[in-house]
């Protein structure tokens, strides 16, 4: 809120340190300061009070009595001088207690509407506030000054009396300078016999607007449902001054003495109060303790100083250590919310830095770990790390035939779906690439969302080379401990287990893993194997094998020979020249003995072995 | 042919010989056993003994000789040649990979925390509405619930929503785990908005919370500061300033000196002296009850930091949407 320097200042005798002095004691114990800003012969001090203290703060008393406490100088109250003489009545109804707590008017004859006096168009002006004529400015300014919103109703054009009820289905209202509103049982209204005046809370009507002509007045200051207006200024996306704070719990104590300075300002004779209050707020106790203070604050204020902090603040503290609340501050409920205002005031400052004892090392996080070990080696292997939204659009989903789930308020057309995999958002991100870069390698290990969230790690290469990447899956795995990985033909296995797929996209390899099926296989512990510095036999041999053999599986097989230490395909052949039902294949076997130097003899009866073992064929 | 013949021919071979496949040859036609030199022994079996001898004599001299000269060359070609290099020539810094700059300073943070006792957990990124809000005292119709869920909450068909901050895990912690508790739950938030240079839709935080018996806002303040202090690697001076959190009572704002100016007001703390850097406070008795704890029993204090915003503070990046842009002229840098 923008409160006026000079307006706080006359609320006090003593002068008040400068704007910006003011601005820095209120940042450190109350509200922060946006920004100070001269103007005229005033400062603009833009604050924004918390949203909790919003009841009692969005008014320049409200803060003037912080100021006080801080300050340690007194608020001198504005006091009303009133003369109800006038014999006017005007019948009044609340349908409900729960809607409106409490609804006071009063009613003045004779007006004359013109422009406001200058002091009083200053400090509207100074607070953001337009000026439009005497009557409605002295009904803001009194807002402004005590918090609590009013309205003025032309008296005239007010048929029968006011009742405070739910609007009915099909009734409307034209708002001031807004379009027709239509309204229905959820929206609570001031109406008269014939028609809603205003919404509550919220705005007034066209019906009884106060205008040029406007003789008599009805005052309204009235204390409505926080929730109930908070529903409807959302609801019909109004959002005025009266709005902002009716949407807090005001004082319902305050409507008299507002409606009494309004009278007051407009200097007039008005009617006898008409205040309606069934249930009227009292102030309410809480027992605090003075060990539970200074143990949640760390620090040791004495008793005395504590009771002094909350007298000042307005609380009335009793011996046996009950705080009354006065009703103004109705974000008081618990002994949690005293401990704040008595740290705040106190000033968090002068709170020591008391590091927590020593409790339990940390417990490793093994999710986190292996997420890392996976990161670290996909950068080994030249890739780099990108993080994509979690949400895509319609071009992914139907390129790759997603089924997504839909987000209600996307943040736009490109973001309505959570992502179900990470790979399209690879490839995207590749082409991008590829205008600044030959050669583009990137993964991103993130959520994705299914029926279930997971966690997937995806990479992209940009070139049609999947045997590179074939590659770098395997190097990846070995190094998290997996050695039994297997490749069907677009998917990567882990015994019988699909943990990942392969494929091709407009020239860019991509795969993507569940990550879950690699933390279940990883393995940190490693285990030292011979190092044997007797030279390898490499055979390369082509044949003919059964063509339903995987050559994952031949590989395999071959590998748990003796003396074998590695066998490669390097190449696969079907049709011209091959008989139907094999394939033609060439290994190449590495053989290595950890104790002497192979010679040819055993070489060959290995090599022999191998054929057997494959049911190997020579080509013809 | 006589021996000094063939001896000044094969002299003057060697001496013109340029590579090993010439040496190759050389020994070849001259040193081995079908070589030139052996030849000469034919020439010598018919003559008389004495002659005989003294020829032969002669050839294996020369052969003696020649070979001398030969290994003297062989060993010549076996000396590796050096290679001329030129640095000044001009090439590209090879291509390494790269880790994203949040996970780097993820870690960082995630490593001093651990330092201090802070065990690293996750939670979901789709709430319900429940953990998301109404676990943190944020019942339907709360100002604070307004302001989180009306302009800034994910909404998901179907119900449940995209977690706005990471305090979504805190009650779920509470549930599982005994007192005393100490966390750190970094992850990816989500806030419904317009984005700009410090707007983001997908951003990172990590929330902290310490449950105990005994727990205080000067147990916060000193937490909050050594790790600032680990994290920056220098001085730092904290402030704390009253804020409003439905979660925790007391709130508050967690400022810290600028490190740009030292407090002296620049451009970076908008000539504060101040950088806003957390927001705390100790934990609001309905959350921990909620967390299935005695209130009267436990306190705690929570907080919750961007990941994003101290990365940008540590590597003076000015666009937080540069961190979900894939654009590798941009990641590669760290």
């Amino acid at each position: 809120m923008i409160f006026s320097y000079n307006y706080l200042q006359s609320f006090f005798k003593e002068k008040l340190p400068t704007p910006t002095k003011i601005a820095e004691i209120l940042t450190m114990h109350a509200f922060e300061n946006e920004y100070v800003e001269k103007k005229g012969s005033d400062y603009i001090l833009s604050i924004d009070v918390l949203p909790d203290r919003a009841g009692d703060c969005l008014s320049h008393i409200g803060l003037a009595r912080e100021l006080s406490v801080l300050l340690g100088i007194k608020v001198i109250y504005p006091k009303a001088k009133i003369k109800e003489t006038l014999k006017e009545k005007l019948p009044i109804i609340i349908e409900n207690n729960d809607d409106c707590l409490r609804y006071t008017a009063s009613i003045i004859k004779d007006i004359k509407i013109k422009d406001s006096p200058k002091w009083i168009k200053d400090k509207l002006e100074v607070c953001g506030i337009n000026s439009i004529n005497n009557i409605v400015d002295i009904t803001n300014y009194v807002m402004l000054e005590t918090g609590q919103p009013m309205h003025a109703f032309d008296y005239d054009k007010i048929v029968g009396g006011i009742t405070v009820r739910k609007a009915k289905k099909g009734e409307k209202i034209s708002l001031l300078g807004e379009k027709e509103y239509a309204l229905d049982e959820n929206i609570l209204v001031i109406a008269d016999d014939e028609a809603p005046l205003a919404i509550a809370g919220i705005k007034g009507g066209k019906k009884a607007e106060i205008t040029k002509e406007t003789k008599n007045i009805v005052l309204e200051s009235a204390n409505f449902n926080p929730k109930l207006i908070s529903q409807t200024a959302r609801r019909l996306n109004i959002r005025t001054d009266a709005s902002i704070r009716f949407e807090q719990n005001i004082d319902p104590n305050l409507t008299a003495n507002a409606i009494e300075r309004a009278v007051d300002l407009i200097g007039l004779p008005s009617s006898k109060k008409i205040d309606i209050y069934e249930k009227k707020l009292k102030p309410w106790s809480i027992k605090i303790s003075i060990d539970e203070i200074n143990n949640t604050l760390g620090i040791n204020i004495p008793q005395k100083e504590i009771i002094k902090i909350l007298t000042k603040l307005g609380f009335r503290v009793r011996e046996d250590l009950t705080v009354e609340v006065p009703t103004y501050r109705q974000d008081i409920t618990i002994p949690e919310n005293i401990t704040e205002e008595v740290g705040r005031i106190y000033g968090y400052d002068k709170i020591p830095l008391t590091l927590p004892a020593f409790s339990n090392p940390a417990q490793i996080n093994y999710d986190i770990f292996w997420q890392n070990r996976a990161k670290d080696i996909m950068k080994e292997l030249g890739y780099s790390e990108v993080f994509g939204y979690s949400f895509i659009g319609d071009q992914e989903k139907d390129d790759f035939n997603l089924t997504v789930r839909e987000i209600i308020n996307p943040a736009s057309s490109y973001y309505k779906y959570l992502r179900p995999v990470i790979f399209p958002q690879l490839i995207n991100f590749t082409k991008e690439n590829l205008k600044y870069f030959d050669k583009v390698k990137i993964f991103e290990l993130g959520k994705v969302f299914g029926k279930e969230e997971r966690i997937v790690l995806s990479g992209a290469i940009s070139n049609n080379d999947y045997l590179r990447v074939k590659s770098d899956i395997i190097a990846l795995l070995n190094n998290l401990g997996i050695n039994n990985v297997s490749f069907a033909k677009e998917e990567i296995k882990i015994g019988k287990d699909v943990i990942g797929i392969m494929g091709i996209k407009s020239g860019i390899t991509f795969f993507e893993f569940e990550f879950d099926k690699i933390q279940k296989n990883a393995i940190d512990n490693r285990e030292y194997k011979h190092v044997s510095y007797h030279p390898i036999a490499t055979r390369d041999i082509s044949g003919l094998v059964d063509e339903k053999i995987d050559v994952e599986e031949i590989v395999s097989k071959i590998e748990k020979i003796d003396l074998v230490k590695s066998a490669e395909v390097f190449d696969v052949y079907k049709g011209k020249n091959v008989p139907s039902g094999k394939k033609s294949i060439s290994l190449r076997i590495d053989l290595q003995s950890e104790e002497r130097t192979l010679d040819g003899q055993t070489i060959d009866k290995i090599i022999i072995k191998i054929k057997e073992t494959i049911n190997w064929e020579e080509r013809k | 042919m006589d021996i000094e013949n063939i001896k000044k021919e094969a002299l003057d071979k060697l001496e013109n010989i340029k590579d090993r496949v010439g040496l190759e040859s050389f020994k070849r036609d001259y040193l081995s056993k079908k070589g030139k030199i052996r030849d000469l022994f034919s020439l010598v079996k018919d003559l008389p003994i004495e002659e005989k001898k003294t020829l032969g004599q002669k050839i294996n001299q020369l052969a003696q000789e020649i070979e001398e000269v030969f290994l003297l060359k062989e060993k010549e070609f076996s000396k590796e040649k050096k290679e001329e290099i030129d640095l000044t020539l001009p090439v590209k810094p090879t291509d390494l990979g790269s880790l994203h700059p949040i996970t780097q300073i993820r870690r960082e943070m995630e490593r001093i925390f651990q330092l201090m006792g802070f065990s690293v957990v996750e939670g979901p990124e789709i709430e319900d509405e429940w953990h998301n809000f109404d676990a943190l005292n944020i019942p339907e119709g709360h100002p604070a619930r307004d302001a989180l869920s009306l302009g800034k909450t994910f909404y998901l068909k179907g119900g449940n929503v995209l977690r706005t901050q990471t305090s979504s895990a805190q009650v779920r912690y509470m549930k599982k785990m005994k007192p005393p508790i100490r966390i750190i739950v970094p992850g990816k938030v989500y806030r419904y908005e317009t984005t700009d240079a410090s707007h983001e839709t997908n951003f990172f935080q990590l929330e902290g919370l310490l449950i105990d018996e005994n727990v205080s806002v000067a147990n916060l303040k000193a937490v909050l500061k050594k790790f600032l202090e680990e994290f920056f690697k220098r001085e730092v001076e904290i402030r704390l300033r009253p804020s409003y959190f439905p979660f925790t009572e007391p709130s508050f704002e967690v400022d810290m000196l600028c490190t740009v100016c030292d407090g002296k007001g620049c451009a970076a703390c908008k000539r504060t002296g101040w950088v806003e850097i957390l927001g705390a406070g100790m934990v609001h008795p309905n959350v921990i009850k909620n967390g299935g704890l005695d209130p009267k029993k436990y306190k705690g204090f929570a907080f919750g930091l961007s990941i994003d915003r101290p990365t940008m503070m540590k590597y003076k990046i000015n666009d937080i949407r540069l961190f979900h842009s894939g654009n590798l002229n941009f990641l590669k840098q760290f």
